[in-house]
């Protein structure tokens, strides 16, 4: 291990120096300005992103934009972020962050601060969950530059031809997984699907089911678990759908991408997911064209509404940019309505300015536009913390773990408290 | 004569120093700065840092997912390593008696070990794919969740490493056998032996030494194990294949807690000592045995 340490050290090292180097080259005197963006490869039909670089570099004669792609897995991007940007010479000006790492950057001065840049009424166009994400300390730390919300997917003809609406309660959709299986009688035809692989997915899949059950991770107080025979309870709860067989055995393993594969090629009749998906199951090829609505996530009996987790990629400008005005302005353009409605074109991406779920060419391609937004407004944020990475990497092992069934919910929930305590005390 | 003697023992110095210098830059200078950290709260990006005593290290004893990673590290250990021992002479005897195509045997036997451990873990990835896999459209309708159900994950993740690190046990073992003269065999032939005989009486024994060397890399490897987990379930399901080395890298790289990680860290450090220490005994005891 020690070795294994060292090596990454001297590697980092290395890495940092090479990126130094790179970041002497670019700023020769007088020359071009050069702008690196970092960000994620966007799903959808087209990416509209080099496109919308291109008209940033017309419209700003002398500066030109380098996008640079990030890992795919949102883990891997906050390694590298966390890597370079404590490295000190990070070598991009402009980058995507999951809404969850704002606070934490902020919190580490990575982040260049915007509150002073802004006009007074910037940001009144977004979603106020969205700008609340980019605020820590009561400064705004990057721009909000996609929206996501936690949806219920499900197969409208199937619930349809057995005369049933949209379930309210997680106890309804049980029961209608029931007799639409019953009633198929097709063994490859799965109930429920949802993201339970130990990873960030699966703190999400488990938040909706805390507050439908009213319990909580971090109370208003900074406290841990505040309701812990809820939390329990809302895991026993989604142990025992696996348990029962509404959702299929492999929801431990699955992630966004392959509950989604599985709805999409008609083998579940629900499907919790982000609205990403909509475009991908309306596509020309694809296996449920045309039967698939989305509603609100169920509640639960006798407990709370249904509520979507929220979500989201912003726009932060590093503090060590040579050129924060010229990333500012990129980071404004990229944010702005024309580059968003590009986006929701042409990508399966959720705009974060509310107009565009009211734009008619945005919704002549996307006709549930206004009900996402009813369902946007109405999300929930996850802890908004700089330690959010930190509870979620604690939290995981162990929900996964009541999960699949080898330690009871209890335990699971006093064991992660215990643990996220300790942690949690080390950096108050 | 002392002047002689004075002198040689200021060239050995100097001969020696670059070596001296290298260890105690690369691995004494950073080990006691891992021993240091691991005293402390350390959290560079919040600016945490202060000293903690061995409030890490009491934390680990009553830590359950600790516990459970030191659990993972005895099995994969112990598991990988009788499989790859089981195996490996296996393999060697088998490629020993071979009349024909013994160089296409071993250029296929390296071929696995050449691979990295990453590539590796990529193609078992796919192998156990839990519908494209091969294994699963093999199984057909009998097909298993390999990296999602707790209790197969682990010795999943076993079978990954074996298949790739058995090669090296073979490949010494083999070596070992082309050096036992024919005419050993021939006289255990002429006193009577029969196959089983000469396997426990003479072959096995004669390669007691390089197989406990080969057991010495490889549960020192063995204990240290990250890629082949890391890339394959990166610790699920439920953390049933976390080891201590995934273990301690998420606290380091993944939430930067860098006291927490070292204390970790030097766990797995005493551990592979330990371990290490007692193989080095077993091996001079045997020195002076034969």
């Amino acid at each position: 291990m020690i070795v294994a340490l060292r090596r990454a050290a001297s590697l980092s090292g290395l890495l940092v120096g090479l990126l130094a180097l790179g970041g002497c080259a670019a700023s020769q005197e007088g020359g071009p300005v050069t702008l690196v963006f970092k960000y994620a490869r966007i799903l959808g039909n087209a990416d509209p992103l080099p496109a919308l670089l291109r008209q940033f570099e017309a419209a700003h004669p002398g500066v030109r934009v380098k996008g640079e792609a990030l890992p795919w897995a949102s883990d891997d991007q906050h390694q590298f972020y966390i890597i370079n940007l404590e490295g000190r010479s990070p070598g991009f000006d402009v980058m995507m962050l999951d809404c969850i790492w704002v606070p934490e950057f902020a919190r580490a001065g990575w982040l260049l601060d915007l509150t002073t840049s802004l006009q007074p009424d910037e940001l009144a166009p977004y979603f106020p969950s969205a700008v609340a994400a980019a605020t820590y300390g009561g400064r705004v730390w990057a721009l909000p530059w996609n929206f996501n919300v936690g949806l219920l997917y499900y197969r409208a003809d199937l619930l349809a031809k057995y005369g049933l609406r949209p379930p309210e309660t997680f106890e309804e959709l049980v029961e209608q997984v029931r007799r639409i299986r019953a009633g198929e009688r097709d063994p490859a035809l799965d109930g429920y699907v949802w993201q339970g692989k130990q990873y960030e997915g699966l703190v999400v899949n488990v938040l909706e089911a805390f507050w439908a059950n009213g319990a909580r991770i971090l109370g208003d107080d900074g406290a841990i678990f505040p309701e812990p025979a809820r939390a329990a309870d809302a895991l026993r709860f989604l142990r025992g759908l696996i348990a029962s067989g509404v959702s299929p055995a492999w929801t431990t393993a699955a992630d966004e991408e392959l509950s989604r594969r599985a709805f999409g090629d008609g083998h579940a009749i629900f499907l919790r997911n982000w609205p990403y998906a909509m475009d991908l199951f309306e596509g020309k090829d694809s296996a449920v064209r045309g039967k698939v609505a989305f509603a609100p996530l169920p509640g639960r009996a006798r407990g709370e509404r249904g509520v979507g987790s929220t979500g989201g990629a912003h726009l932060g400008i590093s503090r060590r940019s040579r050129h924060p005005d010229h990333a500012l302005a990129l980071a404004r353009h990229l944010t702005s309505e024309a580059a968003q409605r590009a986006i929701a074109l042409g990508a399966a991406l959720s705009p974060t300015r509310q107009s565009l779920y009211r734009d008619p060419e945005v919704m002549r391609e996307h006709p549930a536009m206004p009900r996402l937004q009813a369902l946007a407004l109405a999300g929930r944020p996850r802890p908004v913390t700089p330690y959010y990475l930190l509870l979620s990497a604690t939290v995981q092992p162990e929900f996964s773990a009541a999960l699949v069934g080898i330690k009871p919910p209890e335990r699971a929930i006093a064991e992660a408290g215990t643990r996220l305590g300790y942690f949690l005390e080390a950096v108050r | 004569m002392t002047g002689r003697e004075a002198a040689d023992r200021r060239r050995a110095l100097v001969c020696v120093a670059p070596t001296v210098l290298a260890l105690g830059a690369l691995t004494v200078y950073p080990g006691v700065w891992v021993l240091w950290l691991s005293l402390q709260h350390r959290i560079p990006i919040f600016d945490v840092s202060r000293f903690a005593g061995f409030e890490n290290y009491a934390f680990l004893a009553v830590d359950s997912r600790f516990w459970s990673a030191a659990h993972t590290t005895a099995v994969f250990t112990l598991g990988s390593v009788a499989l790859e021992v089981v195996l490996g002479v296996a393999a060697a005897l088998a490629i020993h008696t071979q009349r024909r195509g013994r160089r296409l045997a071993l250029s296929l036997l390296l071929l696995a070990w050449a691979m990295p451990a990453v590539v590796a873990a990529k193609l078992f990835e796919w192998l156990y794919h839990p519908a494209a896999g091969l294994i699963n459209v093999a199984l057909g309708r009998h097909a298993i969740n390999w990296l999602g159900d707790p209790l197969v994950a682990l010795p999943a993740v076993i079978f990954a490493d074996v298949w790739r690190t058995m090669p090296f046990v073979a490949i010494l073992c083999y070596a070992r056998l082309l050096a036992i003269p024919a005419d050993v065999y021939e006289a255990a032939q002429v006193d009577g032996a029969g196959r089983l005989a000469t396997l426990t009486r003479i072959t096995l024994p004669l390669l007691g030494r390089i197989l406990l060397l080969a057991t010495l890399f490889r549960t020192l490897d063995a204990l240290r194990a990250f890629d082949i987990m890391f890339v394959l379930t990166g610790g699920g399901p439920a953390g049933t294949t976390e080891t201590l080395t995934v273990y301690a890298y998420r606290a380091l790289f993944q939430t930067l807690q860098l006291g927490f990680g070292s204390a970790v860290s030097v766990v797995v450090f005493l551990l592979v000592m330990a371990v290490a220490w007692a193989y080095l005994r077993l091996l001079r005891a045997g020195a002076v045995a034969a």
